[in-house]
């Protein structure tokens, strides 16, 4: 099959795993409601019958806030995996998502209400990324390898700093609070929570959009991609500032939820290939559709309690990740 | 098509060239030789407009280069670095299709129309219409270096700059190579090619530049530069030239001095 095909099927085949996921999302837990029942509830915003209210009030924030978070993480990884070459990009590589859980850590632990979140994640992702990044700057700009230096020394100096917080923390509900948080969960999430949120991500989808022509021409080397009028530190400092909008996004929503943004790139790419205009694109319904299917097993493997969604993720995916990544080394 | 005077070139406080003043034309290959290390290739960056000189200017079609953005430089100058690690995911085609990256507003993702037909002929010039498809990876290092050269043309800058393009290719290959490029100059490019073989330049080149003692020590048509007491004083050891039946030159380092070099 022709390359362009290939890789149509392929986002195609992610769009229909998303919109399954949501149907699925969407119809199981303590009261299942079969796709008729679910499509019949969609109609109806303002129904008064259960199914209405539950779809509407608790289910389709929740599955929204799902592919919101598993987006935006997606794109984050694949964005910072292009700019690093380094097939270990993520948000927690940079620092950004260690800065923005240890300000919610201290947040939580001082009372601020949960709306703020958004704002402080973002300031904190922000911060911390603009420090790593100054950090990592050398007299010829800003160098991969010395931001990934730099960020994983300031993630291990600022997760240490929030097992300090938790504690530290005035009493224990506050501890259990910061830890359950820090497992990662979609729990209790209403529409005003997605929408703040959905305005970072898609400030930050905007800014990734901007740069990925030149991301594809920095898969050729630095020395090319200057040659073809690319301007390396331009590119490095939108990537950086997009990632830290959609971990922002995505933090301040589920609290801290790894690996989506690690193994996501890489099956994207195994699918559609590695031209980041089609990479790119794809890990967005990829990304939603792994978290929006984690979390539903999440809530309801184990009923009446959750598992954490973050930790269900790490023992789902770290094995599916080295299956793929043997696989690739093999083929 | 470009046009330095007066450059003083290196990094930082260390200076690599000086006094260096060069113009490359339409229509001519131009091959710049010298031992290592001499500044062939420091040179090819000024020229190309990555490097900026300490002293002196460099102008790009009658523009100083610092007045050109990065897009404005590559629709005007395709350079080929000396190999570097690019992805080895990346395709052929994709790599010969961002050639045409200079030529699309930022907010441009995808080729535009008139992209296919320069991608295709660029990949037929070079013969890799059958790696097309292929991860370059998969390609021995002489049909990535043709790779490149196809992305340059791709590119459709008039002048194009290369850093040893032959370096991997087996002698027939570079012969080759160098034939693709002479091509090419007859058809309008300004072309100039740093090699590290002489007698490959001396057979394939329009003009040579023989750097060395960090300046420009001769820049002519072959027969000027192409001499015993000129080589042996950039090669800081005794070469000898010939001539062979066909009219060929071979620069050959005598068996006395090749122990001696400096």
């Amino acid at each position: 099959m022709p390359l362009t095909s290939r890789r149509g099927v392929g986002v195609l085949l992610l769009c229909a795993a998303l919109v399954a996921s949501l149907a699925v999302g969407l119809g199981v837990g303590a009261v299942a409601l079969d796709p008729r029942t679910v499509l019949a509830a969609l109609a109806h915003p303002h129904g008064t019958d259960a199914a209405s209210v539950l779809v509407w009030t608790l289910r389709l924030p929740r599955v929204l806030s799902g592919t919101l978070v598993g987006a935006a993480l997606a794109l984050s990884g694949t964005m910072l995996q292009g700019m690093l070459r380094n097939p270990l990009g993520d948000p927690y590589l940079t620092g950004g998502s260690a800065g923005a859980a240890l300000t919610i850590a201290v947040a939580i632990a001082l009372g601020v209400p949960p709306p703020a979140y958004a704002a402080l994640a973002f300031a904190a992702a922000l911060g911390t990324t603009v420090g790593v990044a100054s950090l990592a700057r050398s007299g010829r700009g800003l160098s991969p390898e010395r931001l990934i230096l730099a960020g994983v020394a300031v993630s291990s100096l600022f997760a240490g700093l929030t097992t300090l917080v938790i504690m530290l923390a005035p009493n224990t509900t506050i501890s259990l609070t910061i830890l359950a948080w820090l497992g990662g969960s979609l729990a209790g999430h209403g529409w005003r929570d997605v929408g703040w949120a959905a305005l970072y991500a898609a400030g930050g989808a905007l800014v990734a959009a901007s740069v990925v022509p030149a991301l594809n021409a920095i898969r050729l080397g630095d020395v090319r991609a200057r040659a073809l009028g690319v301007d390396l530190d331009r590119t490095r400092w939108l990537v950086l500032i997009a990632s830290s909008l959609l971990t922002a996004a995505a933090v301040s929503v589920s609290g801290v939820i790894g690996f989506v943004g690690l193994i996501v790139p890489h099956a994207v790419r195994a699918l559609v290939g590695a031209d980041t205009r089609w990479s790119v694109p794809a890990s967005l319904p990829a990304g939603a559709c792994m978290v929006v299917l984690a979390d539903t097993v999440a809530r309801t493997a184990a009923p009446p309690i959750e598992l954490p969604l973050g930790v269900l993720l790490s023992v789902v995916g770290v094995p599916v990740f080295v299956m793929i990544a043997f696989r690739r080394s093999t083929a | 098509m470009i046009d330095a005077r007066g450059l003083v070139l290196g990094y930082r406080e260390r200076v690599v060239l000086r006094d260096v003043t060069f113009a490359l034309h339409a229509h001519e290959l131009v091959a710049i030789v010298g031992p290592n290390g001499s500044g062939k290739s420091t040179l090819l960056r000024a020229l190309g407009g990555t490097l900026t000189p300490q002293a002196g200017s460099v102008a790009i079609d009658g523009t100083p280069s610092h007045a050109l953005d990065g897009d404005e430089r590559a629709r005007r100058v395709a350079f080929v670095p000396a190999e570097e690690h690019a992805d080895d995911d990346v395709l052929v085609r994709e790599a010969v299709e961002l050639g045409r990256f200079p030529h699309r507003p930022w907010w441009q993702w995808g080729a535009q129309p008139e992209d296919t037909p320069l991608v295709d002929a660029a990949l037929a010039r070079l013969y890799l219409e059958p790696f097309a498809e292929r991860r370059i990876a998969t390609l021995s290092s002489g049909e990535r270096q043709r790779v490149w050269l196809a992305a340059a043309l791709a590119q459709g800058a008039p002048t194009l700059l290369l850093d040893e393009p032959t370096s991997h290719l087996d002698l027939a290959g570079a012969y080759a190579a160098l034939d693709t490029l002479h091509a090419l100059a007859e058809d309008g490019a300004a072309i100039a090619v740093v090699l590290h073989d002489l007698n490959l330049a001396g057979s394939s080149a329009d003009r040579l530049v023989l750097v060395g003692d960090g300046t420009v020590l001769a820049d002519g048509p072959v027969s000027d530069v192409f001499r015993s007491d000129l080589l042996t004083r950039a090669y800081g050891a005794e070469i000898a030239v010939h001539h062979t039946n066909d009219g060929a030159l071979v620069a050959v380092p005598s068996r006395r001095t090749r122990g001696e070099r400096r």
